[in-house]
C-alpha cells in the first residue's frame, strides 16, 4: 500500500525568494516571487493562461533555472546543485502533465513503472509495488493496456500512479484535469487529496473554477507573473 | 472539502504476466531499415575492400615469395671463351652454393624462344651467339650468400647474376601502395559510416523527443538515456553488419567460383596467378568477419556520444 511519505519530509520546504524568470532576452514571465510552501500541504496554483503558472511548475520540477533570485527546496539552494544533485532531487518530485505524457508503446504497467526502471530497481522487487498502486487508482484490470486504448480518465490516473510511484515529496500537477470531464475531474482531485494525506505535497495548477469551490485548499494565485497565497 | 470515495485498501492485485519488459526507445521509432540498411551497405564495401587489400597482400607475398625463390645466370658470348664451357662451370659453382637446390641451363631453343616477342619467330639464329640463362633455385632465399656466388661467377667471363631484386621492389610498392589505397578507402566508409550514423541519431533523437522529456520528467539520468538509445543502436548496426559482412564473403565466393568457370583455361590461370584465385582463406574471411562487431560497436558508440551530445545541449 501507499506509505506515509518519509518523516524527514516534514523538516523540508519549498522557498522561493526574489525569483525571476524570462527566456532569453524576452520579458520577464515571474517577477518577484517570494514564498513558502510548508511540507504536506495542498495548494491550489491558480490564474489565467499565459500569467506563467507551468513556468512556476517547471522551476518547481528543476527543469528551468530562474533568472534572479534564490530557490530552496528540501533546505538546499538548487541554484548550487551540479547536475547530479538536481538529478536525485528531482527523483523527489512527480509531476502529471494536462497531456498525460504516457509512452505510447508501453502498457499501463510499464509506464507506471518507469520511475522505478530508470533508478536501476529489478522488476521482481517493484512489480508487486506497481500493481499494487494500478488497483488502488482503479486501473487493476488495465495493467496490460496500451494507453491508446485507455479513456481520458484512466490514462490519467496512469499517469498519476506513475508520478507517485517513486513515493515524491512534492506532487505538481499541471491542469490534470483539463482532458477530462467535470465529474471526473473531482474524482481526480479527490485521488491527489487522498495523496496529500498519505504526506505528499501537491501543487496543483487549473483554472477550473468548480474544482477550486468543491475544495478548501489554499491558492496560490499568479497575475501579471506574481504569486498571491491565500487561505 | 469533499470526502473521498476512494477505496484505499486492496486485498488481492492481479500482476501482470511475467514477460520482459518493452524497451524504452521503440524499435520502429528509431529509423530502422533505412539504417540498417545502410550500415549492411558500408560493411558490404568494408569487406569487400578489406578482402582486396588481403587478396592483393597475399598475391604480393606469394610472387615475391616465388620470384626470390628463383634467379638467374648470364652468360654472355665472349670472343675467345666456350660457351657450353663457361655454362657448365657456372652450373657447377652455383650448385655449390650453400642453400642452392638446382640450377638448369635454358637450351638453346628456350634461348631463342625468349627473344621471339622482340626480333620475330621464324628467324634463324643459328649465324649469331646469343647470350645463355642458367636458372638457379634456391632452397630459402635468406640462407643463400649471392655475394659469394656473384664472387665466384666474375671469374667466368661474360657471366653475370641477376637477383631480381629490382622487379621485386618494384612489386612491393605497387602492392604497397595498392594496400595503403584500400585503407584510405577503409576508412573513408568509417567516416561515411559515422556521420551517417550520426545523422541518423539525430533524426532519432528528435523524432523521439517526447520520449527523452518523460524520462527527464521522471528523473532519468543523460546516462540512463543515451544507454537506452545505445542499446538499440547497437542490435541495429550488429544486424546490419552481419548482413554486409557475409555478403561480403557470399561475394568472394562468388568471384571466385565465376573467375574459374567463365574464363577460358589459360585466362583462368592468369587470373589465378595474379589473384590467388580470388581464395581469401581464412584469415581473409576472419577479418571481413571482424568487421561487423567493429561496425557495431562504432555504431553503438557513436550513437552514444551524439545522443549524450544531444542532451547535454537539450537538458
Amino acid at each position: 500500500m501507499i506509505a506515509p511519505a518519509d518523516s524527514e519530509t516534514h523538516a523540508r520546504v519549498i522557498e522561493f525568494t526574489n525569483v525571476g524568470l524570462r527566456y532569453g532576452h524576452g520579458p520577464e514571465i515571474l517577477k518577484d516571487l517570494s514564498f513558502r510552501i510548508q511540507p504536506g500541504s495542498f495548494h491550489f496554483l491558480t490564474g489565467p493562461s499565459g500569467s506563467g503558472k507551468t513556468s512556476l511548475l517547471r522551476l518547481l520540477l528543476l527543469s528551468l533555472k530562474p533568472s534572479r533570485g534564490t530557490v530552496r527546496m528540501f533546505d538546499r539552494d538548487v541554484g548550487n546543485l551540479d547536475q547530479d544533485a538536481l538529478l536525485d532531487m528531482r527523483r523527489h518530485i512527480g509531476i502529471v502533465f494536462q497531456e498525460f505524457r504516457l509512452l505510447e508503446h508501453l502498457t499501463t504497467f510499464e509506464n507506471v513503472a518507469l520511475p522505478l526502471r530508470v533508478r536501476g530497481e529489478p522488476e521482481s522487487v517493484y512489480r508487486s509495488n506497481v500493481s499494487e498502486l494500478l488497483e488502488w487508482v482503479g486501473l487493476g484490470e488495465r495493467m496490460e493496456a496500451l494507453p491508446a486504448l485507455l479513456s481520458g480518465g484512466e490514462k490519467q490516473r496512469a499517469a498519476i500512479a506513475r508520478a507517485v510511484i517513486g513515493r515524491p515529496d512534492i506532487l505538481l500537477a499541471d491542469e490534470p484535469t483539463g482532458n477530462v470531464d467535470p465529474e471526473l475531474s473531482l474524482r481526480l482531485v479527490r485521488l491527489f487529496a487522498e495523496l496529500n494525506k498519505l504526506g505528499t505535497t501537491i501543487i496543483l495548477a487549473t483554472h477550473e473554477l468548480p474544482l477550486l469551490d468543491a475544495f478548501d485548499f489554499p491558492r496560490m494565485a499568479l497575475t501579471d507573473g506574481r504569486v498571491v497565497i491565500d487561505g | 472539502m469533499a470526502e473521498t470515495t476512494i477505496e484505499v485498501t486492496v486485498e488481492t492485485t492481479r500482476a501482470p504476466s511475467q514477460k520482459r519488459s518493452a524497451p524504452i526507445v521503440p524499435e520502429r521509432s528509431v529509423a530502422g531499415r533505412t539504417l540498417m540498411l545502410l550500415i549492411a551497405i558500408m560493411t558490404f564495401l568494408s569487406g569487400v575492400t578489406l578482402g582486396g587489400v588481403v587478396l592483393v597482400q597475399k598475391s604480393a607475398i606469394a610472387w615475391s615469395s616465388d620470384v626470390g625463390r628463383e634467379i638467374t645466370i648470364q652468360i654472355r658470348p665472349v670472343e675467345g671463351e666456350v660457351m657450353e664451357s663457361n655454362i657448365r662451370t657456372a652450373i657447377a659453382l652455383a650448385e655449390a652454393t650453400p642453400g642452392v637446390v638446382s640450377a638448369h641451363a635454358l637450351s638453346l631453343a628456350d634461348s631463342e624462344k625468349l627473344l621471339e616477342p622482340w626480333l620475330g619467330a621464324g628467324l634463324d639464329l643459328s649465324a649469331i651467339e646469343i647470350p645463355r640463362l642458367i636458372v638457379v633455385e634456391l632452397g630459402d632465399p635468406h640462407d643463400v650468400d649471392l655475394s659469394l656466388l656473384e664472387r665466384d661467377l666474375a671469374n667466368i667471363k661474360g657471366a653475370s647474376l641477376e637477383t631480381h631484386a629490382a622487379w621485386r621492389q618494384q612489386l612491393n610498392t605497387m602492392a604497397g601502395t595498392i594496400v595503403f589505397s584500400g585503407l584510405l578507402v577503409l576508412t573513408l566508409i568509417v567516416l561515411a559510416t559515422v556521420l551517417a550514423v550520426v545523422f541518423a541519431t539525430r533524426g532519432t533523437m528528435a523524432s523521439n523527443r517526447e520520449i527523452v522529456d518523460v524520462l527527464h520528467f521522471i528523473g532519468a539520468s543523460n546516462s540512463f538515456i543515451a544507454g537506452e538509445f545505445q542499446g538499440r543502436f547497437l542490435a541495429l548496426g550488429f544486424r546490419g553488419g552481419l548482413l554486409g559482412g557475409v555478403g561480403a564473403v557470399l561475394f568472394f565466393f562468388l568471384v571466385a567460383g565465376a573467375a574459374g568457370s567463365i574464363a577460358p583455361d589459360a585466362a583462368s590461370a592468369q587470373l589465378g596467378f595474379l589473384f590467388g584465385r580470388f581464395s581469401l582463406g581464412l584469415d581473409g574471411i576472419t577479418g571481413i568477419i571482424a568487421v561487423v562487431p567493429v561496425i557495431a560497436a562504432l555504431t553503438a558508440i557513436t550513437s552514444r556520444l551524439t545522443v549524450r551530445r544531444f542532451l547535454s545541449q537539450t537538458s
